[in-house]
């Protein structure tokens, strides 16, 4: 069994496991009732997206233009692609918990929020790649723009937290503050490393395929 | 030639062409006045809702000139057929993107002097007593978005649907400095000291460095493309 | 009290399925795609 597939099957256990525990064993939240086991899904989207793909993007950018290796290209290219799906996930849990415990769609929270600018940044990164031409070209565009966006991420996490936290409108609804007892921090930490060995697979699977592909065109 | 000495050459080039052409200055300035007209139409006639949106607004207009002009960065090299001289010049070719930074600045600025004067004509503001933070925030934000966008308009100009791509790409990257300006902004025209604001401040000076950093580290790998 | 909102975490869920599993069916097509023209070139030999 080729280590992709191995990941693969690994990430279905952990999956189990995660969502398992998360829907079945974890206990009812005080506060927010049933309704709070979709965190268990939304913040390991979240940091699977803000803290694994945006920091191995710019490292492979990074070595690309260092070292130019095809392999940091296609690590940056598949990252951000996964990436780019683990953001979408993030905004569309978080915005499917928001309507029953703020009464709205769209809560502009800080973490949806600054997801979201990620989303449009990266797939500004994706467009880009498609839109050069010839590969090498692109590479090179690629790994400049994930270099830039990769440190804007920071950026955009404080000001957009910032901005929420600083002038907190008094009219809007808030849940109560949630109890992070260790019953749910324990299938968060599962469901988080659930979602990163995801992620590993769908990066391995697709740095093969663009692998597969350049040898083909060579 | 040293380094600091290219770059001048290069701003001072695009200062020249642009000061005998008078192209995009004066399409530049005419948009800006036509953003103003239309943001009027679109806003009404209230003076008080208009107030409380006035430094949005006002960096609305400052993005949205910002963007057309830094997308026609490159153009005069690419329809002269000067793309290749840029990218075969010999030595080190960040210079030519400080030039051109520089260029960019002094453009977007002139374009942005008349926005404001604009905004204090038709929305009756006033705001001599906050023009020194004013300035200081027009400044940071200012940087900001074009040592982006000189970048970006290099990636760009090569590229399929670049005139799409450049805003695509430009526009999500500047939140930061768009929430940045605008909260200080409000300050400055509140009346209320930029140390009320310090760490948009301190927020707006880091993205400045980040982004100039990088556009000067980078932009021959750009170029080479 | 809130009370519980099952339909709201079975669409979270539900929706996690999709794109998770969309991504994946995307990339087990691309890999079918990337591998075909290989072997049918490997065939006509």
């Amino acid at each position: 069994m080729t280590a992709t597939r191995a990941l693969g099957w690994l990430s279905l256990a952990a999956l189990a496991i995660g969502i398992g525990w998360g829907l079945g064993l974890a206990p009812r939240e005080e506060t927010q009732g049933n309704v709070q086991r979709i965190m268990y899904v939304h913040v390991p989207s979240a940091i699977v997206a803000e803290y694994i793909a945006c920091p191995l993007i710019f490292f492979a950018s990074v070595g690309y233009l260092w070292k130019r290796r095809a392999e940091a290209d296609r690590l940056a290219h598949a990252s951000a692609e996964a990436g780019v799906v683990f953001m979408a996930l993030t905004i569309i849990t978080g915005s499917i918990w928001g309507k029953p415990t703020w009464g709205t769609w769209w809560t502009w929270d800080a973490r949806i929020t600054s997801v979201s600018i990620l989303l449009l940044m990266f797939i500004g990164y994706l467009l880009l790649r498609a839109a050069t031409d010839e590969p090498e070209r692109a590479a090179n565009y690629a790994a400049v723009l994930g270099i830039v966006l990769a440190l804007n991420v920071p950026l955009v996490h404080f000001s957009v937290y910032w901005w929420r936290t600083l002038h907190q409108p008094p009219s809007m609804l808030k849940p109560g503050p949630m109890t992070l007892s260790p019953e749910i921090v324990r299938p968060l930490l599962i469901n988080i490393l659930a979602y990163a060995i995801l992620f590993a697979y769908f990066v391995a699977k697709r740095v093969r395929i663009l692998k597969t592909e350049a040898e083909a065109m060579a | 030639m040293t380094f600091a000495r290219r770059a001048w050459a290069v701003a001072w080039k695009d200062v020249l062409v642009e000061r005998r052409s008078k192209e995009t200055v004066n399409a530049l300035l005419f948009f800006a006045l036509l953003l103003l007209f239309v943001f009027q139409f679109a806003l009404g006639p209230d003076r008080e809702r208009l107030g409380q949106v006035l430094p949005g607004l006002l960096w609305l207009g400052f993005i949205l000139s910002g963007l057309l002009a830094l997308g026609r960065t490159f153009l005069v090299e690419r329809e002269n057929d000067c793309w290749e001289a840029l990218v075969s010049t010999p030595g080190d070719k960040s210079a030519i993107y400080v030039g051109k930074l520089l260029g960019n600045l002094l453009l977007i600025f002139s374009v942005e002097a008349l926005v404001l004067l604009l905004f204090v004509v038709f929305f009756d503001v006033d705001i001599t007593h906050a023009l020194p933070a004013l300035t200081l925030v027009i400044a940071l934000g200012t940087l900001g978005l074009s040592a982006v966008g000189t970048l970006f308009a290099a990636m760009t100009a090569g590229v399929r649907a670049r005139e799409l791509l450049f805003p695509v790409l430009l526009l999500p990257v500047q939140v930061p400095v768009l929430l940045g300006a605008v909260k200080a902004t409000e300050a400055a025209l509140a009346g209320e000291p930029l140390s009320a604001v310090a760490q948009w401040i301190k927020l707006l000076v880091s993205a400045d460095v980040v982004y100039v950093v990088i556009g000067i580290l980078t932009f021959d790998f750009v170029l080479e493309g | 009290m809130m009370p519980d909102h099952w339909g709201f975490v079975a669409m979270a869920y539900g929706l996690a399925a999709v794109v998770l599993g969309g991504y994946w069916r995307r990339l087990a097509r691309l890999e079918r795609e990337v591998a075909a023209p290989r072997t049918r070139s490997r065939a006509a030999r």
